[in-house]
């Protein structure tokens, strides 16, 4: 019976391809950071620093002029700023899903990405913040959406989702970092050990806080893992909820609707994974990963693609017909105007890239083709960040009175500002490349056939010499 | 090998037969006693079961869908859960005779002095919401129906190409699934108040009746464990799995529950929050508060220790806690409709429940006990069995 249900099962590829050992696993992950700055990386970060140095520069601007620079008017008080802040924090949740709801679900496939995702999830977050930084106007009042104690007894307003998005965006972005910072530790020490220069091992030796991969600090390790896991798995819920109940709170047509909580995450993880198939392209082309991060990884991230699309265009429709249903004038209008008014060519994007395109991926050759699925994760970043603008613009810009109506647009400044801020995404990824391992070494090597206990009294068929080198390393077994 | 067939074929079958009919017959006396009461009542009981077999549906969908491997000793309970729908589309017809009483759009001088019912009359007419209704059973019977055979087909035929079968069926049954549940939350359950709506509100429908499966699926495995039935099949690993899920699902429900009522409250708009007063009135605000509690932060707290949902008696014990949580929970969807002053039980709601109940189980045990207890040729049946947690 056992013999003949084995057979059955389907013999699934090895997560990680081209017999990979322990050995070469760290050989080829640490020498991306170890070896000398190629040529095209200054190239690289000179272009994105540039950008940054702009979007540095568009701030000091603003903070001198103030947001009349900006392309708000009466009505529309809000505008790219905020769409764009939307866009960011939705951009990291596909990195904390990665690292914490698959490792609650035992998928084990997602060790080759978590590393990049989850250092996507901290860059995103940062750009993310900027926004709503700078739009309170006066920015060295900035502190005061803090509750900070004071003589004046003035505190922020806590019924405001404005300060809720203060505290979930913060401790999304604190415990991102501690999530990250732990799994790095082992993959740093292995780096620490190769590492050829004094000053190389005393920095890593640092950061490394003295792991020497016991089996006692692996114990600790791994349930500290896990409870940071557990931790982080209500941030993938609670933070893009909070941020939609910036909108919902309202009484604002098209704003006010009680499904936007889950249809904004749905739409965060929906935007996070076209972002982290983006970077994991490109990533695994200019470095060579293709063994690491193979199609089965890019398949799958394309599913949950499929699936959180799907969501997303279930929101949509839902929205649709309850405006329709709820026979409240506004609500309605609001919804035609979107569909058929003045930014009718936003909403058409935003459903096109986000409920349409993603469809493709029901086909298996789609599914598994780099450079369409490349075209279309891009297609979905797009979309994405139109639907925050068709949400944020469209409502405001037709209100419940005729007199007020006005249309938006934006100015060179907030197109500035958000190129701008993808310059410091990538500023800081380009950093994050050259420096840090950005595949978990040690996960992956978990993953391996070899970290079986039983791997090698049966069937190992590897040569002795990579198990030596292996076992020397203290690899994770 | 093992075949996984029961000997004594009688265990739930007759009982719950006795219980069914001898509750609906006592449930009849009802009807003639107060009309109104035995549709409400009805609808409770209707709405309990018919969550359970969507969520034994989307157990299954699940299950195919994302090629797990622990559930594979679950999935046979789950398909007979989900081949209710047959019987359950039989047992819509006193809905559809109760609805003058029960939806308030049915009457027809109210909705031509309503603008804004009048202005839903395209969907909310009896016509439609019959074919409505048939569309939903003709797709959940079709689907579960289609899986179920396969299923079995799968026990003398054990050919890998069947997993593709599932998954080709389950992706577009999934879609399906979400828009069916929805709209069948709008008509049932949300058009009761004619003038209320809420974007969510099928989600939240869904959170249910995850939450039915879920603890359906441990009490009835538990059950079975106590006559030494599927116990090294069905092991405490697989119990400490769902009771995973029930926590998680406890969470998901939370959420999507206080979703709606926050931003209902806080944006305060009187069309909207009516609908949170109705059930803040006079006594309901008990069962209002026990939904919060009991619903939630109980199961939720005692749920999270590894150790709590290890031990099985204890985990026995918060699945029917849960499970008749979420029977109060529709009864505070429903009833708050008929009794505005404040919640009375009535007799019809416990004969009405069991009677449902016991068809409703007496055909689930007929398929279950027909065929094999599990999936015997499926090729992740091994791995199931000695799956563990670590």
């Amino acid at each position: 019976m056992s013999v003949a249900s084995n057979q059955l099962v389907e013999q699934e590829t090895p997560l990680i391809s081209g017999d990979q050992t322990f050995a070469s696993v760290t050989e080829k992950i640490s020498s991306i950071a170890e070896a000398k700055t190629p040529k095209m990386w200054y190239v690289a970060i000179g272009i994105s620093a540039s950008i940054m140095f702009f979007f540095l520069f568009l701030i000091g601007y603003l903070v001198w002029e103030g947001i009349g620079i900006w392309g708000l008017n009466i009505p529309v008080g809000w505008g790219w700023a905020i769409v764009n802040f939307v866009f960011w924090v939705g951009i990291g949740h596909a990195g904390t899903l990665i690292s914490a709801i698959l490792f609650l679900f035992r998928q084990k496939w997602r060790t080759s990405i978590n590393r990049f995702a989850e250092a996507m999830t901290l860059f995103a977050v940062i750009c993310a913040l900027i926004f709503p930084g700078i739009h309170v106007g006066r920015i060295w009042m900035a502190y005061y959406m803090f509750p900070l104690p004071n003589q004046m007894s003035m505190w922020p307003n806590f019924r405001s989702p404005l300060l809720w998005d203060v505290f979930a965006v913060g401790t999304y972005f604190t415990v991102s970092l501690l999530f990250w910072y732990t799994g790095l530790i082992p993959d740093l020490a292995s780096m620490r050990d190769r590492a050829k220069t004094k000053i190389r091992r005393y920095v890593l030796g640092f950061f490394s806080l003295g792991w020497r991969g016991g089996n006692r600090q692996w114990q600790h390790y791994e349930l500290a893992y896990l409870l940071l896991a557990g931790l982080s798995t209500p941030l993938v819920l609670s933070v893009h909820s909070v941020v939609s109940t910036d909108f919902a709170t309202s009484v604002i047509p098209g704003w006010h609707t009680t499904i936007f909580p889950p249809y904004f995450v749905a739409g965060a993880i929906f935007s996070g994974f076209a972002m982290v198939n983006t970077l994991a392209i490109i990533a695994r082309k200019i470095y060579g990963l293709e063994d690491f991060i193979t199609i089965k990884h890019l398949e799958k991230m394309n599913i949950i693609m499929l699936v959180t699309g799907s969501m997303v265009g279930y929101a949509y429709s839902c929205e649709f017909f309850i405006a329709w249903y709820s026979g409240n004038e506004y609500e309605t209008f609001t919804f035609l105007n979107r569909a058929f008014g003045p930014y009718a060519w936003a909403y058409w994007t935003m459903v096109s890239c986000n409920v349409i395109v993603p469809q493709l991926f029901w086909f298996k050759k789609v599914r598994t083709s780099v450079p369409i699925m490349f075209v279309m994760a891009l297609l979905v970043n797009v979309g994405m960040w139109f639907e925050r603008f068709v949400i944020v613009v469209s409502s405001l810009s037709r209100d419940f009175l005729p007199a007020n109506w006005d249309y938006y647009s934006p100015t060179w400044v907030d197109v500035g500002m958000f190129i701008g801020s993808f310059g410091l995404f990538f500023t800081l990824f380009l950093i994050f490349l050259r420096f840090v391992p950005m595949i978990a070494m040690a996960e992956v090597k978990a993953v391996l056939p070899q970290a079986d206990p039983h791997f090698y009294h049966g069937n190992g068929h590897l040569d002795t010499a990579a198990n030596t080198v292996a076992v020397k390393e203290g690899g994770k077994a | 090998m093992q075949d996984y067939r029961l000997t004594d074929k009688n265990i739930i079958g007759k009982p719950a037969l006795i219980v069914g009919v001898a509750g609906l017959a006592l449930s009849m006396i009802g009807y003639f006693m107060d009309p109104k009461q035995f549709f409400y009542s009805y609808l409770v009981a209707y709405v309990f079961w018919t969550t359970l077999a969507l969520g034994g549906l989307f157990f299954t969908l699940l299950h195919h869908l994302t090629g797990a491997e622990w559930s594979t000793v679950l999935r046979r309970i789950s398909e007979s859960v989900m081949v209710s729908f047959p019987i359950l589309a039989v047992l819509f017809i006193p809905v559809a005779l109760g609805m003058h009483d029960l939806y308030h759009w049915t009457h027809t001088d109210v909705v031509v002095n309503d603008k804004i019912l009048s202005a839903k009359a395209p969907y909310l007419n009896v016509t439609f919401f019959i074919i409505r209704t048939a569309a939903y059973f003709a797709i959940w019977s079709l689907l579960s129906w289609r899986l179920h055979k396969l299923s079995l087909e799968q026990d003398s035929n054990p050919s890998p190409e069947l997993r593709k079968k599932f998954r080709k069926i389950s992706a577009p049954g999934m879609l399906l699934f979400a828009v069916t549940i929805t709209f069948a939350g709008f008509d049932w359950l949300m058009s009761l108040d004619p003038h209320w709506y809420s974007t969510i509100f099928g989600v939240y429908v869904f959170g249910g009746s995850l939450l039915a499966i879920y603890s359906f699926l441990i009490i009835f495995g538990l059950m079975l464990r106590k006559r030494n039935i599927l116990q090294d099949t069905i092991t405490v690993e697989h119990y400490h799995d769902l009771g995973k899920f029930l926590f998680a699902f406890t969470i998901f429900w939370g959420y999507i529950g206080f979703s709606q009522y926050f931003l209902i409250w806080y944006a305060n708009i009187p069309e909207e929050t009516i609908w949170y007063l109705y059930r803040w009135e006079g006594s309901w605000s008990i069962i209002t508060m026990i939904i919060v509690l009991g619903h939630f932060l109980v199961p939720f707290i005692l749920l999270m220790p590894r150790a709590n949902k290890r031990n099985l008696k204890f985990l026995n014990f918060m699945a029917v806690w849960i499970f008749v949580m979420h029977w109060i929970d529709i009864y505070w969807l429903v009833i708050p409709n008929l009794h505005q002053q404040g919640f009375q039980l009535s007799w019809m709601d416990l004969t009405l429940t069991l009677g449902i109940g016991g068809l409703f189980m007496y055909w689930f045990w007929r398929k279950l006990s027909a065929n094999a207890l599990v999936a015997i040729n499926d090729p992740s049946l091994e791995i199931s069995i000695n799956f563990t947690n670590n």
